[in-house]
């Protein structure tokens, strides 16, 4: 925090690099590569894939948004953001040169020490892609930890797909790279059907296997009882949730699902933390 | 008098027909000089109704309340009715809701309630103190008799009715598919003298007053919450993309919120004084509606929830309306 | 610590030496009571019997400021208060000085709240013991009790002309002291002693809450939440008049070139308290918000903190306008048969 004593004041940062993902319009989501403005925050900042942060702008309010840069990325945060209300509309504004606030790291993280030796694969659908892309770009700088790393990703159309480029690295490296969009489209060549389709097709091994996914609330649910049937236990899922915040750090109270709060407890959870919770699939 | 055995009977026979989804009327209150608002499913749970002075609750403002969930693909929307036991001034809120097209006649059952007043909570409680039981209250001609804790007790009407209930011109439903029992004399007469005392005030003063009285608002919205008129799915007050008023509780922002809620009730608040009764910190809130209604009456000969055909005054337009600039 | 006594006509002077504490106290508008700070000492008055605003708003603001800024400007400034100044806290019921160690526990939970920290820090609280409960007032059954000394610096009890003073911490005996209060005798003490007994047995209300946080999560779609949100206003009485609830928005304002960040109370009754900006609503009705708040208090929070997030001072029960009666709603739970709750 900007403070150790006071965890509601938020860091300035400035904008070095600032692109859409995706068309623009409503909904689009769009990447902001950030810098603090005082370098010296970085001699006390660290962060794990799955931290998150409350972005925003002075005078409009802050959201909640995973950081979508692992930390093995150095001297940079990544946001990706869909554009849907009051502050993303007001984050979208924003170009390279201007500042934003960050609030962070909050929440919990990724297990990533626990999973070294195991298979990862990444399960993700649309913007959910956005917290799973710090865990690849973690697994691949320290491939030696980890098995083998596979990636599923889809999103309603080919434009909408986000981190585009990426996925290409991903390929030429030897990672496996499944990508699905919802419809048919002239020139795709991969695969049609929902992200839960395209697990079932690719039909990952469960053997020493962790699953990762994130996506709408309905994507987390199909693969999950997807994962199941392909032989995944309880503790082999992981995923991230998400809900209206506002302080980031488990004290407004709204973030609760059943006793857990997703800012603070999450917001990774394992599924087999999440199945005892009733309201947790709401 | 309403018998209650005979009220309970035919809230049984309408709850247990199959076009009838639910039933909203008054049951015994956990403690107290008030009733509890009932929500009846099942025909069995009809003997749980009362009617008596506790009976302060409009059951009219849960029609509205009722949520509407989106239904889920390949089910069907439940159209089965909704039965509302309504006293006189509870009718109008059913009169209103309905001029204003909030929901079709034939999707509410009007169970009448002829009505002889009811008790002001604020009032019994400086007479006679609070209690943790529930209170049982009769009327006896120009008494109220009262049993509280076991001790049986007594105060006058006068000193204890509701002050909606002093005034009231609508002691029998205005609306209804029946009556559960004989209707009764109108005893009031409405001349909007409280309005006019509180005129007399200098606009300095009222200024004072407000400020005093707006400042210890809670924004819980249980004013704008029981109403039966405010029944928008979003409320100007707590839209967020634009805001038009902050969260923050400071006077000028409590002050902007009551009177945009007495602005947007003018010609539709039917007096039923709930906003008064609910208040935890007891803004007279109905001293600004009064001021509306009156306001109304007077410049547009107009009453509302007291005819079912009527037009809503402020939604349409008449080239007569006293409004010299716009013509 | 030590026993103090004054004369109760002397109220006004006693309150009046402390000169360098801010002196809060219940104040009436009407017939409505809240803690204020106290202007002329000559109106505190012990003739109440609880304020229909909880104190909870003296450590937790219903609106405060975060910190401010310039329209175009990046620099911020933090308006946490300032802790030299001291506050008496002064009339205050054990139930509501029991809410404070309860809701410390959240407000301290790994980060610090500094807001809230400061000014329980700074405050001195001289509580009042009960000699006739608020109607519905269940305090015993959580743990409390009339004459509780939870949180307290200091225990007051009003025997008529007397004012038997129990100082419980060190900063309660400086304040005693500082107020020139002379010791009490065992008369005093053993009066207080009895005024505690005659008060307890007053309480009518009450509840085992054994078990009760266990088996709140297995009734999750038990029907009979139904039964009290049916007729829910969804308003922010309850939670907003409740001392252990503190859940609050964080909003920006903005006015020409200044802005400030501002946090005020909140309600979970709300619908807008859990809205995404998607339009999904995780709690989209009041069977839901209920349920959650319920849960929340007793079974949720003291499986985190362990201890149940109600002091039982009654004031939802005397404020709900709809008779929502939170002993009702955990009387029906005990009897209410788990069903196996439904997970994913």
């Amino acid at each position: 925090m900007m403070d150790e004593s006071n965890p509601y004041l938020p860091y300035i940062v400035n904008i070095e690099d600032a692109w859409y993902e995706t068309p623009v319009g409503d909904r689009a989501v769009k990447t902001f590569k950030v810098n603090f403005q005082d370098e010296k925050v970085w001699d006390t900042w660290s962060h794990k894939p799955g931290n998150c942060a409350m972005v925003g702008r002075l005078g409009i309010g802050e959201s909640m948004f995973c950081i979508s840069s692992s930390p093995t990325e150095e001297g940079y945060l990544r946001f990706s953001i869909m554009q849907a209300g009051k502050v993303t509309s007001a984050l979208h504004d924003l170009e390279a040169g201007d500042t934003m606030t960050v609030r962070g790291p909050l929440g919990n993280s990724f297990p990533m020490e626990e999973w070294e030796g195991k298979n990862i694969v990444s399960i993700g659908g649309g913007i959910g892609q956005a917290p799973l892309r710090p865990v690849i770009n973690y697994v691949r700088a320290n491939k030696d930890k980890y098995g083998t790393l596979s990636v599923l990703y889809g999103a309603r159309t080919s434009d909408l797909h986000c981190f585009k480029s990426e996925f290409q690295e991903y390929q030429e490296e030897g990672t496996e790279c499944h990508l699905a969009i919802d419809i048919e489209e002239e020139g795709w060549k991969n695969f049609v059907g929902f992200v839960p389709d395209l697990l079932l097709d690719v039909a990952p091994s469960a053997e020493n296997t962790i699953a990762v996914t994130c996506g709408p609330p309905i994507l987390i649910k199909f693969v999950t009882q997807g994962l199941e049937k392909l032989g995944f236990t309880a503790d082999q899922i992981y995923t991230t949730l998400e809900e209206r915040m506002k302080c980031g750090i488990g004290k407004c109270g709204r973030c609760n699902v059943g006793s857990l709060y997703v800012c603070k407890d999450g917001p990774v959870f394992s599924y087999a933390t999440l199945k005892e919770i009733p309201e947790a699939f709401a | 008098m309403v018998d209650e055995k005979k009220l309970r009977e035919k809230a049984k026979e309408v709850l247990a027909r199959e076009d009838v989804r639910r039933l909203i009327g008054w049951k015994r209150g956990t403690y107290g000089y008030e009733s509890a608002p009932a929500v009846l499913k099942d025909a069995s749970e009809a003997d749980e109704l009362i009617f008596d002075p506790t009976c302060v609750q409009n059951p009219a403002s849960f029609i509205t309340l009722e949520e509407k969930l989106p239904v889920p693909r390949g089910q069907d929307p439940d159209t089965r009715k909704v039965a509302v036991l309504v006293k006189g001034c509870d009718s109008r809120a059913v009169v209103q809701q309905l001029v204003e097209k909030a929901y079709d006649r034939d999707s509410v059952i009007v169970l009448g309630v002829p009505c002889t007043g009811v008790v002001d909570r604020r009032k019994a409680a400086k007479m006679f103190g609070d209690t943790s039981e529930p209170v049982l209250i009769k009327e006896e001609g120009d008494k109220f008799v009262f049993t509280i804790d076991g001790e049986t007790r007594e105060g006058s009407k006068a000193e204890l009715l509701a002050d909606k209930c002093v005034r009231c011109r609508f002691p029998n439903p205005l609306i209804y598919d029946e009556l559960v029992a004989d209707e009764v004399a109108v005893w009031g007469a409405d001349e909007f003298a409280d309005v006019d005392e509180f005129a007399k005030m200098s606009p300095p003063e009222k200024w004072k007053f407000w400020e005093e009285q707006f400042s210890k608002c809670i924004r819980c919205y249980s004013c704008r919450n029981v109403c039966p008129m405010c029944y928008c799915l979003e409320c100007v007050v707590t839209k967020q993309k634009p805001q038009w008023t902050r969260r923050s509780t400071d006077v000028s922002e409590n002050t902007a919120y009551h009177i945009q809620r007495a602005w947007h009730l003018s010609g539709r608040c039917i007096e039923c004084g709930e906003c008064e009764r609910v208040c935890p910190v007891d803004i007279p809130i109905t001293t600004l509606n009064r001021k509306m209604t009156r306001d109304v009456k007077e410049m547009f000969s107009y009453e509302p929830g007291v005819d079912v055909e009527a037009e809503p005054l402020l939604s349409c337009y008449n080239p007569q309306d006293p409004e010299e600039y716009i013509m | 610590m030590g026993d103090f006594k004054f004369a109760k006509d002397k109220l006004a002077e006693v309150v009046g030496a402390l000169k360098d504490y801010e002196v809060f106290a219940p104040a009436a508008v009407g017939d409505v009571l809240r803690f204020k700070e106290v202007e002329d000492a000559s109106s505190v008055s012990f003739d109440f019997k609880n304020t229909n605003v909880p104190p909870k708003e003296l450590m937790f603001p219903e609106t405060e400021t975060l910190f401010k800024f310039r329209v175009g400007q990046t620099d911020i400034e933090p308006a946490v208060p300032d802790e030299s100044k001291k506050r008496l806290v002064f009339g205050i019921r054990p139930c509501d000085a029991m809410a404070y160690t309860i809701v410390e526990k959240l407000y301290s939970w790994d980060y610090p709240d500094p807001y809230f920290e400061k000014r329980r820090e700074s405050s001195v609280l001289f509580g009042l013991a009960c000699s006739e409960p608020v109607p519905n007032c269940f305090c015993t059954s959580l743990g409390g009790g009339p004459g509780s000394e939870q949180g307290l610096d200091a225990l007051m009890f009003d025997l008529g002309e007397t004012v038997y003073v129990k100082t419980i911490t060190d900063a309660g005996d400086a304040v005693a002291k500082a107020m020139g209060l002379e010791a009490a005798a065992d008369a005093e003490k053993k009066a207080a002693a009895a005024q505690e007994k005659e008060a307890l047995a007053k309480i009518k209300r009450t509840i085992d809450t054994t078990g009760i946080p266990e088996k709140l999560p297995s009734l999750y779609d038990h029907p009979f939440w139904e039964q009290f949100s049916d007729r829910c206003l969804s308003c922010g009485i309850c939670t907003f008049l409740c001392p252990t609830c503190h859940c609050f928005d964080i909003q920006d304002e903005v006015e020409a070139f200044n802005g400030r960040r501002a946090r005020m109370w909140d309600t979970c009754m709300f619908p807008e308290y859990t809205l995404h900006t998607s339009g999904h609503n995780p709690r989209p009705t009041r069977k839901e918000r209920t349920r959650n708040r319920i849960s929340h208090k007793y079974s949720y929070f003291p499986e985190k903190f362990d201890v149940i997030a109600c002091v039982g001072c009654g004031r939802c029960i005397n404020y709900c306008p709809v008779n929502i009666d939170i002993l009702d709603i955990l009387e029906k739970s005990k009897q209410a048969e788990a069903k196996e709750a439904k997970t994913a």
